[in-house]
């Protein structure tokens, strides 16, 4: 699904116009495709979100559970990911076959969220040692057309900020010593976890001389390596990687990080905006989820 | 039976249905532009999405060709996010390679499959949000998603789940009807010439009642192809304007 | 997750003695606790020699601290799968283990996710050097095992990885030589040892805290692998990933000797 085949005629005109800032699609170096965003589609999770970038579709579904705090953060909740590159985005994925694309993924976004600003792992805590919230964040891609890590950050930053249904508890503790764990009976009283940093994913694909956002899977096909930055709303860089089988010299890597930190910046903010006014219309919302 | 009444003395389901109501269906066709035909359905809270692609090459093996037909490809798996305790995978377990084989029966029973030698058709269905009948919901959405994708059918395949509860058949149980256990029916039908692509009961049930509930189950396929005709006409009757602007 | 059916499991309300150990919190000024001085391309005396394994096609061994990895190349050989990609360019194939005992936590001898994301770092690291296209239909096999964890396990692998590529005669663009970095507020510890990578901050400030790992092919100046988490304002990033480029600049006259020791150790020059 990733190798798309193109003539080299093509490749040569590719590369030709995003050296004159215009790329195949119309769009310059810096711009994004259109971008759907809607969250709370699945009514059973804490958070769920569904993000469209171009013809890529993501649904995000994130369940919190109780479960034991990690080892070395024995004070902090923990947050883990899975991936499924399902069959309906190409039966490629069928079976086991998209289990690899799947865990690299994973792996990249480990590493993404993996710092102590984006979520605060601490509120998480229920007691240090024994209980703590684990936030399972699903990814199930529908459809690929390119740039997945960007569309897979959108849509994980929308379903944690949806108001999470973490409800709040309260540890009971018992004459003979013993704790318990008593969930709020009141199912609003919940828990809301702030997301004001967690961070969005730029891929940089490098074509030619330049380097563009949001690559197509045709302009992927041309581009010898890709850096993904993901960066905060205050314009903190999380993670740095360079992916794909290529090289790039140290100059165009720097230049590709101001890119990233500039245009990932400016991703929170409309973000931000459509989500606050999805709340703001609270039930009176339509939702369009996949009819409409 | 933990208590709850599944049927009220007034005749009434915990959802506030009648025995032989339906859940509100919302589908739509073709959802994604990459596959060759798409669908999605909501069955009450059960939501589920269906992607064909095919009739192409045979993938993989060629042993598994055959010269006078093609062969059905299905995949069920489960979103893991879909039910209520998080799943661990989303396929692969035994239920879902039973659900697997069940799709695979039921459409090999429908598709004109011998209009397409050497050839293999696949269908993968994804249920997004659980909440009983799944079976039911991925046949109808996989419906749906083969009419989208122009592969000649028999005739529609309409599925619908029965239980029956206080010599009472209801139709298109819920999860909390299907979790507290009693007998449960799975039915496939072609309604036009009533046909079963595929029947499923569980646990026990006396022969006498058994007819009565699959009347009501053949009987709710039946309000089922009403409304995913309607789908079908509908969707059509959007592309044909688009393309005659 | 599988589960070592083979270990007593403690009691249900049990803790893990892991809980229990202090963490020793001290950290002079500008002083390193093995003398280097922080904020310094400062990195650790090298050890490295090819040719141990005598069954591989290649291999390679690096120390450097206590940070010791061991790595043999096999192949080219005929591909397991076939797909169409293969038909041009060789496969590259990178195993990236810790022993079990290796670090002060035993490891499973099951593949752990960290190590499956550390073999993908080092295969996307050690892809750009090799000329692949001269293997077509083949695949080459790199498996890398780090005997000690001190720290900077993943930029020692890289080095080794390609010093054990070069032994075993597989043809590259050029060597890849890895360095990592810990960014500690405004000072960054070149080639961090395991305490260093893992140690909590001293202040509860977390600004600009992070790892990073940069693989460079030398001669040619380009960046063939980076990998940075953390927490990082642009411009200590920047600093960082230059300083890392140094430091891998550094360790480049060792690698060249080593290999230049081990050509002649097989083709010993004729005497008189």
């Amino acid at each position: 699904y990733l190798h798309v085949a193109l003539l080299f005629w093509q490749q040569v005109i590719l590369c030709h116009c995003t050296l004159d800032d215009l790329r195949v699609d119309g769009r310059s170096c810096e711009d994004y495709r259109y971008v759907e965003v809607e969250t709370d589609v699945v009514s059973n999770t804490s958070g769920s979100a569904r993000v469209k970038l171009g013809h890529t579709d993501i649904l995000v579904g994130i369940k919190a559970e109780i479960g034991r705090p990690k080892l070395d953060r024995p004070n902090k909740g923990c947050l883990e990911f899975f991936v499924d590159c399902s069959a309906n985005a190409t039966p490629e994925f069928e079976g086991r076959g998209g289990e690899e694309l799947g865990t690299e993924i994973a792996n990249a976004l480990y590493r993404v969220y993996d710092n102590e600003r984006s979520v605060d792992l601490k509120s998480l805590c229920i007691t240090p040692m024994e209980h703590c919230w684990i936030l399972y964040t699903d990814v199930l891609l529908l459809q690929c057309d390119g740039n997945l890590f960007d569309a897979i950050s959108l849509a994980i930053k929308a379903a944690l900020l949806t108001p999470s249904k973490i409800p709040k508890v309260q540890m009971m503790e018992d004459e003979e010593g013993t704790t318990e764990i008593e969930l709020s009976d009141d199912p609003f009283d919940c828990v809301r976890l702030n997301t004001e940093n967690v961070p969005c994913i730029v891929t940089l694909c490098k074509i030619g001389q330049r380097h563009v956002v949001d690559a197509t899977l045709q302009e992927k096909a041309c581009s010898v390596a890709s850096l993904l930055v993901s960066v905060t709303s205050k314009g903190t860089i999380t993670c740095v990687r360079k992916i794909g089988g290529g090289s790039l010299d140290p100059e165009s890597i720097y230049e590709m990080i101001e890119t990233g930190k500039r245009v990932g910046k400016a991703l929170h903010a409309p973000l931000q905006d459509i989500l606050n006014k999805e709340e703001s219309l609270g039930k009176s919302r339509e939702k369009v989820g996949f009819i409409g | 039976m933990a208590g709850i009444e599944l049927l009220s003395d007034q005749g009434y389901r915990v959802d506030g249905r009648k025995p032989n109501e339906l859940r509100k269906i919302q589908a739509r066709m073709g959802v994604f532009s990459q596959a060759d035909g798409s669908a999605y359905i909501e069955q009450g809270n059960t939501k589920a999405l269906a992607v064909v692609y095919g009739p192409h090459e045979i993938r993989g093996s060629r042993s598994k060709s055959q010269h006078d037909r093609a062969i059905i490809n299905c995949q069920y798996s489960m979103a893991t996010f879909s039910t209520g305790e998080r799943k661990r995978r989303p396929h692969g377990d035994r239920k879902s390679s039973e659900m697997t084989l069940h799709l695979k029966q039921t459409f090999e029973a429908a598709i004109l499959t011998q209009l397409y030698p050497r050839s293999q058709i696949d269908i993968y269905v994804q249920i997004l949000q659980a909440d009983g009948g799944n079976y039911s919901a991925c046949v109808n959405a996989a419906t749906l998603a083969v009419v989208d994708a122009g592969i000649p059918l028999r005739d529609y395949v309409c599925a619908c789940s029965a239980g029956f509860v206080e010599d009472t058949p209801l139709v298109d149980l819920s999860h909390l009807e299907e979790s507290a256990g009693g007998t449960q029916l799975s039915l496939a039908v072609l309604p036009k010439a009533e046909h079963l692509a595929l029947i499923e009961m569980d646990s026990r049930l006396h022969q006498d009642h058994l007819e009565s509930m699959m009347d009501a189950a053949t009987q709710a396929c039946k309000d089922l192809y009403a409304v995913l005709d309607r789908v079908v006409r509908d969707h059509l009757q959007e592309v044909t304007t688009s393309i005659g602007e | 997750m599988p589960v070592d059916t083979k270990r007593l499991r403690g009691p249900e309300e049990s803790q893990s003695p892991w809980l229990f150990v202090e963490q020793e919190q001290q950290s002079p000024p500008d002083e390193r606790e093995d003398g280097r001085r922080k904020g310094q391309v400062d990195v650790r005396p090298i050890f490295a020699r090819c040719g141990l394994v005598s069954q591989a096609k290649g291999s390679a061994y690096i120390e450097s601290g206590k940070t010791k990895v061991i790595c043999s190349v096999y192949g080219p050989r005929e591909t397991e799968r076939k797909d169409e990609t293969d038909m041009k360019f060789g496969r590259l194939v990178c195993t990236f283990r810790f022993a079990p005992f290796s670090c002060a936590k035993r490891c499973g001898w099951i593949q752990s996710t960290q190590e499956k994301d550390l073999s993908m770092a080092l295969l996307g690291s050690l892809h750009p050097g090799l000329c692949l296209h001269r293997y077509p239909r083949s695949q080459i096999d790199v498996s890398v095992l780090v005997l000690e964890n001190d720290g900077s396990a993943l930029a020692h692998a890289v080095t080794c990885a390609s010093l054990a590529l070069a032994d075993a005669g597989i043809e590259m663009y050029d060597l890849v030589l890895g360095c990592s970095l810990r960014q500690e507020g405004s000072d960054y510890l070149l080639d961090p040892t395991f305490a260093e990578e893992t140690q909590e901050p001293a202040t509860e400030s977390t600004e600009n805290r992070g790892g990073m790992m940069v693989a460079l092919l030398p001669s040619l100046n380009q960046v063939s692998g980076l990998l940075c988490s953390g927490d990082l304002e642009q411009q200590p990033l920047v600093e960082a990933v230059a300083a890392c480029i140094e430091g891998c600049q550094r360790i480049y006259s060792v690698a060249q000797r080593c290999l230049l020791t081990a050509v002649k150790k097989k083709n010993p020059p004729p005497d008189g």
